[in-house]
């Protein structure tokens, strides 16, 4: 007894569908019976007619058709079944009676997959179906499987080949492509196509090269694999990747290839942008830093395997900053374009690096590697992979320098860029490229502190000096935090009363047991950002010792800070000025801000709603330096500030030069207007004080009176000095106010 | 157990040699249970197919249609060999044969056979057919 399912192999597949045909009611109820015992659906049809009418909107997985029936048999349905749509390959099987050799051939001519003779061993036929549908599924896996690979490779754009030596006497061997291979050398299905036709296609400059690979490949029966550039037939150029293996016969010898072609004409154009973007800087489309890198390794190399120099030129551009900031981002932009264009004129800029040729020694090849790249920023680099001696360099530098020079118009304005250019040599300044990029930025630097738009080789010293100054930036940074910093002040004096009026905080570093000057380490800060959070310290510094001397001394008068314009430009300013007022119990007009008027202007639009706010809060703001810059006198007029400092070196000049008395008179002038009020700064001499207040200026500050000094000192400066009026320039100042009262009174205000 | 009055008795054998036994079993063997009556639906069918087949052969003799006779034998040989009807069945394979080369006046004795074989197959099937 059977209860074998027909799909042992997978219990959950659907029983398979049977459509059995018999005009013989018996055998039809017998036979469906057998077979749906053994797993089978059974559809029963009587006829072929109503068989045929059935597979109209049915399908069954097989067909079982008695060959002998009345009206249409199972020769005519199978050959009808045969030519309906969907029906060329389902199995069918014919039931003939025994020894029925007519019949049997009389089957397979209508299209029969096989035969049966009308017995009543049912499990035979059960097996018999069995065998039919799975032969039937593989055929139908087979045929998706062609379908998919087809669909693939036309979605790949690939087809495949098969390539057969020819014999001793034949040339060319034979050589048969898929449809798809046709299609994707530019063929029609039918196309005469050999091995020599299509290396007709190719381009001829390749050619040779192609064919030489060909035959090496062959000569070794290697596998093939490389890319071939060919026109198709309509004009158009792809790139057509070929693979294939070698095939051998029994006894080893290769008879040929088999493999696949494969347009890969828009996987290598997108590999080639992928290559440029990383590779290339986007904006000026020069060599990128990465690139760039890539290349100068090459170029050390080679250099050392040949013996010879190699180059590297640091380019940095002067003032870029400050056109960046005042035309504008993309005026910047256009400017390193422009500059971009010049600087690839000076060198044999190559786009495309040899690379294949490269490893050859003794080639030229590793000129290719010659380009100017962008490092970023406004900083470029120029490569030179051989030059004779440090003077090729240099000329490349000078061509440099000399194209910078040239007027760029940008943003319909004309604008002056100069470069500053550091060279680095290989090998007499470095055995890598981070030695080399190094020292070309430290030589580069060197030419930006002694003025600019210049070149210079590198030299050991210059790394020197670049060293200390990085001590010195990482050093100042820990100042703030170990208590280093100090403020000194130097008192402001009103000549004509004796009396000090303010004092100017002025910051030193204690650095060790040296006291380091301003000069050597605030241009340092302010190039390095630290100028900010040195400049918050002075504020709470000068707002803490504010609050010291009003306790001791009755102090009430501004201690000034000099500010840098950026700190102006932050918006934490007030909120700064604020804490500190409140945090010592001050007002906040007890510190005064300096800017210098340089500063001003050049930030002026940034800095006024600082200004405003300050005035608000009445934080009074001087201009320092004043004379030196070239204030606008309309801006002076709206500007929310209190105070002119007379620049120095017009005081220095004082009773030497008639000029700088005329510009002082006409500061005086401008101040007395403007109801500002005005203090003269360096003043040293006697003479200079009774100029400055002959001309109507009685505040100063200068060695004359005292200078920077410790908070400490100060109170023993007016102690010792002012109180008891023991200084020459007291006893001038009273003659000057011709019987005014003495300087000062016993009282609140003792100083 | 009904008699065809219009059918003349032969040689009366017993049902379990006209019906072989083997082919009996293999019948209940498609449905064990018996939940289907397959045994029973396939004998009625039989039934009735082989009524209907006898007056058709009857009538080719009677003819002498060929294609007609040798249709009913075709059938009759295969459906009677499926019950056990296997005299039956070896009578209508031999009258298929013969008909390829022969007229069917040439065949009377075996049709003759053929009826009366048929007649008690019969007989034999409905006495295995409940009431």
């Amino acid at each position: 007894m059977s209860n074998a399912r027909p799909t042992p192999d997978d219990p959950t597949a659907k029983p398979p569908e049977v459509l059995l045909v018999d005009d013989d009611e018996v055998n039809l109820l017998l036979t469906a019976a057998a077979l749906r015992e053994r797993g089978f659906n059974i559809t029963e049809s009587n006829s072929g007619e109503q068989a045929l009418q059935l597979l109209a909107d049915w399908s069954p997985d097989v067909i079982v058709l008695d060959a002998m029936m009345p009206g249409l048999d199972g020769f005519a349905t199978c050959q009808r079944l045969r030519t309906m749509h969907g029906y060329e390959n389902v199995p069918v099987l014919m039931l003939t009676g025994l020894d029925d050799d007519a019949s049997i051939t009389r089957a397979y001519q209508a299209g029969a997959t096989d035969f049966f003779v009308k017995a009543n061993q049912w499990s035979l036929l059960a097996g018999r179906l069995q065998y039919l549908l799975r032969a039937s599924r593989t055929r139908l896996e087979l045929e998706r499987s062609q379908a998919r690979l087809a669909r693939a490779q036309d979605l790949a754009r690939m087809g495949s080949f098969d390539w057969r030596r020819a014999g001793p006497q034949g040339s060319g061997g034979t050589l048969l492509l898929s449809s798809q291979g046709l299609r994707v050398l530019g063929h029609g299905i039918g196309d005469p196509v050999t091995v020599r036709s299509i290396l007709r296609q190719v381009k001829r400059s390749e050619r040779a090269s192609v064919m030489r690979l060909l035959q090496s490949v062959m000569l070794h029966s290697s596998v093939l694999a490389t890319d071939v550039p060919v026109f198709l037939g309509d004009g158009r150029n792809r790139i057509i990747h070929v693979e294939a293996e070698p095939e051998f016969n029994e006894h080893g010898h290769g008879i040929g290839y088999t493999g696949i072609v494969q347009d890969v004409t828009d996987r290598r154009v997108a590999e080639d942008r992928i290559r440029h973007l990383a590779n290339y800087d986007s904006l000026t489309g020069l060599p990128n830093r990465r690139h760039l890198v890539w290349r100068m390794e090459r170029a050390i190399d080679h250099a050392r395997r040949l013996g010879h120099p190699c180059a590297f030129l640091m380019i940095d551009l002067d003032r870029f900053k400050l056109i960046n900031d005042t035309l504008g981002h993309a005026a910047g932009d256009e400017l390193l374009m422009e500059v971009a264009q010049r600087l690839r004129a000076c060198v044999r800029h190559s786009e495309q690096v040899m690379e294949n040729s490269l490893e050859a020694v003794g080639s030229r090849a590793h000129r290719s590697l010659e380009a100017v790249g962008r490092l970023g920023g406004d900083e470029f680099i120029a490569l030179l992979p051989e030059i004779s001696d440090e003077r090729d360099a240099q000329r490349v530098a000078d061509r440099i320098l000399e194209v910078m020079r040239a007027p760029v118009l940008v943003g319909g304005q004309e604008c002056f860029v100069t470069a500053s250019v550091g060279i680095a040599i290989f090998p007499r300044d470095g055995n890598s490229v981070a030695d080399l990029m190094r020292n070309s930025d430290v030589a580069m630097f060197s030419v930006k502190s002694g003025g600019k738009d210049a070149s210079a080789l590198y030299s050991p010293q210059l790394a020197g000096r670049g060293r200390e100054k990085l001590e010195l930036e990482s050093a100042l940074h820990k100042a703030i935090e170990r208590d280093e910093l100090v403020l000194h002040y130097q008192p402001m004096v009103d000549v004509r009363s004796a009396r000090m009026v303010g004092a100017e905080a002025l910051m030193r570093w204690q650095r060790g047991n040296a006291l380091v000057p301003p000069g050597d380490f605030i241009p340092l800060a302010e190039e390095s950002g630290l100028i900010v959070p040195l400049s918050e310290w002075a504020l709470r510094e000068a707002a803490r010792q504010a609050r010291i001397w009003k306790n001791s001394f009755g102090f009430d008068d501004a201690i000034s800070v000099n500010l840098p314009s950026r700190v102006f430009e932050r918006g934490q300013l007030v909120d700064q000025l604020h804490r500190n007022a409140l945090q010592y119990g001050i007002p906040h007009r007890m510190v005064r801000l300096e800017i210098t008027e340089t500063g001003l202007m050049k930030e002026l639009q940034s800095v006024i709603p600082s200004l405003l706010q300050l005035k608000d809060i009445n934080v009074d703001v001087a201009i320092d330096d004043f004379g030196t810059g070239y204030s606008s006198l309309a801006y002076l007029t709206t500007l929310p500030i209190s105070e002119l400092k007379i620049d120095r070196s017009f005081v220095r000049d004082l009773g030497v030069t008639p000029q700088s008395s005329g510009i002082v008179t006409a500061i005086i002038a401008v101040a007395r207007s403007l109801n500002l009020r005005v203090i003269g700064e360096g003043v040293e001499t006697l003479r200079q004080m009774e100029v400055l207040h002959r001309l109507g200026c009685s505040l100063m500050q200068g060695f004359l009176f005292s200078r920077p000094i410790p908070p400490d000192d100060l109170e023993l400066w007016l102690q010792n000095t002012v109180l008891p009026r023991r200084a020459p320039w007291i006893g001038q100042a009273a003659e000057l106010e011709l019987g005014t009262l003495p300087v000062r009174a016993a009282g609140s205000r003792a100083y | 157990m009904l008699a065809m009055p219009d059918i003349p008795q032969s040689t009366p054998r017993p049902a379990a040699t006209v019906l072989d036994e083997a082919s009996l079993q293999r019948l209940r063997e498609l449905d064990p249970q018996g939940t289907n009556r397959v045994v029973e639906r396939v004998l009625r069918t039989f039934e009735g197919s082989l009524q209907r087949l006898l007056a058709q052969a009857a009538q080719a003799t009677l003819t002498g249609d060929a294609e007609s006779a040798r249709h009913a034998a075709h059938t009759l040989k295969s459906s009677s060999a499926s019950v056990g009807a296997l005299a039956l069945s070896r009578c209508c394979g031999e009258i298929e044969t013969q008909l390829r080369t022969q007229p069917v006046a040439a065949l009377h004795g075996l049709l003759d056979e053929l009826q009366d074989e048929g007649q008690r197959v019969l007989r034999a099937v409905r006495d295995q057919l409940p009431d």
